[in-house]
């Protein structure tokens, strides 16, 4: 039933006409997930998930359809990573630019492309794009796989390795909808590292829905960061992944900018033995929103996840944080972490933190933790002792509270980058 | 007469509106060592907290006189700026922030509001290696977050370390030697007793005479509740370690 709320999503999905001609599959896809759109509700904060996340702004938006738009690398420069940069794709509003994207030799068993040029292709997309990612369940992943034009391709095959990162950049300008979505394979013990970067410079209030697809087969290694630098975006992300046996997932989301995000991260962990950890971290000021909402589900035996997610909440902003571990029987020897810690800067600034456990097997080790609190004014005084004023001091210690989960970042170049972005953003102490 | 470097004249503070210290005179010339002793609650730490400035102990009446001037309206980053130094007793950590960045940034911190030129990376990693060799701090401490799992040995010489590097003209130690082990105390001990110069004043806050054996303060004052009760030459410590305080408390 297409309610009042959702006419203005709904509209694009009426608008939308494939950018060219595509296969029978593809259009069968996109309109199983548009009937799907329309026969959804978008949550409300009456939905126990969206509680805390009120839509409406984001429903009242005037969006206009994704359209090309020239960019340069000038533009792109903020974004780069140096280091993490010799690979790299850019899609503009959806559309692949191949002049801004790099995608040098690749080790045997390596395959980075836009999807686009691989939709009439023999590398099996039909079955293997939105598998996990499923629009009959999301309106938000209907809306996406409706819509979206082009994305990332990311294969990484049986016992290939590839060790420098792939940096997808999503950038967006305008007032548009956009619809970015990447599929990444890692086959049998396969090793690859993924950083998305949403993008965008301040302007028109726009909305980003993202869908990405992690697929991880037994033994595979998948580093992937995501960062979200958009002050106009209203993002929404949903980061599926898969991980069969002893494989190895490991999951970055750094909020740098955004004027609403909601990041959803669903980990099926359905073989023995695997491993995931999910960090994350918000700087949310002005009257920012950015919510984080995690399911790891526990599939198998012995299988064992890491969450730690920081929030840094000045003026108005507001974080949430929504963390569920569950554990199904029979999945003996599950071992679940889960920590949440949350700064206020501000008297008006919010953060919210559920943690929840739902646990269905004995034998099982669960920990979580949630902590929200100003800065220590102890350790405030002992740096303005030492000679920092009162801005340094507590420029300094939210630099440490949130580099806790930056340094966990085990891709070099772009842990660097971050802990230089957040030198500027904390107003560098070292002056040079 | 050369004017006193730190002057407290009838200082009366106050937490949370109860007064700890009830007036408290004490002169320190430039180059003296002077050591505070007193029981526990005799407000031996609150005297140090309110020299560094701790928004907390609010100073009811009397005055902090240093370098000529009245500090007691200074802002505690002024005051470290202007040579005043507090090692504490319970040194802070600081996950997360990596003790070489937290002394350059408070280094470059004070010398920039001194208008003196910063330490650039070179000089200070030059200036570092040095004072850390003299505190026996290895070069994996330094690059640790700020007190982090340091045992409390390496706390109170991270303090030192710190006191060596901001070079400040009055330093005031509180209880530096609690905890410590005799080895470690020495180290303390050496690290201070080089740190003396006849532009450097410290005063020394302890509970025990054992790091007076190290090093040999000018003048010995006792604290008992919240005054000055009696104040001589280092001979009274050995006086304190023999009889205890009772002596004192029955003679206020």
């Amino acid at each position: 039933m297409t309610t009042q709320t959702h006419n203005s999503l709904q509209l694009a999905i009426d608008a939308f006409t494939p950018p060219s001609a595509e296969p029978a599959w593809l259009s069968e896809l996109r309109q199983d997930a548009a009937d799907s759109f329309t026969a959804l509700d978008v949550p409300t904060i009456r939905h126990e998930d969206w509680r805390y996340t009120n839509l409406k702004p984001l429903l009242a938006l005037k969006l206009a359809a994704a359209a090309r738009a020239p960019i340069t690398l000038d533009d792109l420069k903020p974004w780069l990573i140096d280091g993490a940069d010799d690979i790299r794709l850019v899609f503009v509003n959806g559309f692949f630019d191949g002049t801004l994207s790099r995608i040098p030799a690749l080790p045997e068993g390596v395959l980075i492309a836009p999807l686009s040029q691989l939709f009439g292709g023999d590398e099996g997309l039909p079955g293997k794009l939105a598998r996990f990612a499923d629009h009959h369940a999301q309106p938000f992943t209907a809306l996406n796989t409706a819509l979206f034009t082009d994305g990332a391709y990311i294969r990484a095959g049986r016992d290939a390795v590839l060790d420098a990162p792939v940096h997808v950049l999503y950038v967006s300008t305008g007032g548009q909808i956009n619809a970015p979505r990447t599929l990444l394979l890692a086959g049998e013990n396969a090793g690859i590292a993924l950083v998305e970067s949403f993008v965008g410079l301040a302007g028109e209030s726009r909305f980003v829905n993202a869908v990405s697809e992690v697929m991880l087969a037994s033994g595979a290694n998948v580093r992937h960061a995501k960062l979200l630098r958009d002050p106009a975006a209203s993002h929404i992300g949903w980061n599926e992944v898969r991980q069969d046996r002893d494989s190895a997932y490991t999951h970055h989301s750094i909020s740098l900018d955004a004027q609403l995000a909601r990041h959803n991260v669903n980990v099926m962990l359905a073989g023995e033995g695997a491993a995931c950890t999910l960090n994350g971290l918000v700087l949310g000021n002005d009257t920012q929103h950015i919510d984080n909402h995690l399911v790891v589900d526990h599939m198998r035996p012995r299988c064992t996840s890491n969450q730690l997610y920081r929030s840094v909440v000045d003026g108005k902003s507001r974080s949430v944080f929504s963390g569920k571990v569950i554990v199904r029987p029979g999945a003996a020897g599950t071992d679940a972490r889960q920590q949440n810690n949350n700064l206020l800067l501000s008297d008006d600034a919010r953060a919210e933190t559920r943690p929840q456990l739902e646990i269905y097997c004995d034998e099982v080790k669960c920990a979580h933790g949630a902590t929200s609190g100003q800065l220590d004014p102890d350790a405030v005084f002992f740096l303005r002792s030492r000679g920092l004023d009162t801005r340094q001091a507590r420029n300094l210690l939210t630099y440490a509270f949130a580099n806790d989960v930056v340094e966990h970042i085990k891709m070099d170049a772009v842990r660097q980058h971050l802990e230089e972005v957040m030198h500027e953003r904390f107003h560098g102490l070292l002056g040079e | 007469m050369t004017k006193p470097l730190l002057e407290i004249r009838d200082l009366h503070v106050a937490i949370d509106g109860t007064e700890i210290l009830h007036g408290i005179d004490l002169s320190i010339n430039a180059g003296e060592v002077h050591a505070i002793m007193g029981t526990n609650g005799s407000g031996k730490s609150t005297l140090t907290k309110a020299i560094a400035g701790h928004p907390d102990y609010t100073v009811t009446s009397g005055d902090i006189i240093y370098k000529g001037k009245s500090i007691v309206a200074a802002e505690p980053e002024d005051r470290a700026r202007a040579g005043i130094f507090l090692a504490f007793q319970y040194p802070v950590e600081i996950p997360g922030v990596s003790n070489m960045y937290f002394l350059r940034a408070a280094l470059n911190a004070q010398r920039k509001a001194r208008g003196e030129a910063e330490a650039s990376g070179a000089d200070f990693l030059a200036l570092i290696k040095e004072k850390a060799k003299l505190m026996d701090i290895d070069a994996g401490l330094l690059n640790r977050s700020v007190n982090e799992g340091f045992s409390g040995g390496e706390k109170k010489r991270n303090e030192i370390l710190q006191l060596a590097v901001l070079e400040p003209t009055m330093a005031v130690l509180d209880e530096t030697d609690s905890g410590l082990d005799i080895d470690a105390l020495k180290t303390v001990a050496t690290g201070v007793n080089s740190l003396r110069s006849p532009g450097r004043s410290f005063l020394l806050v302890t509970h025990y005479q054992r790091l007076l054996n190290h090093i040999q303060p000018d003048f010995v004052h006792v604290l008992l509740d919240g005054r000055i009760a009696k104040s001589g030459g280092k001979e009274l410590a050995l006086e304190l370690e023999e009889k205890g305080y009772a002596w004192l408390e029955q003679a206020v």
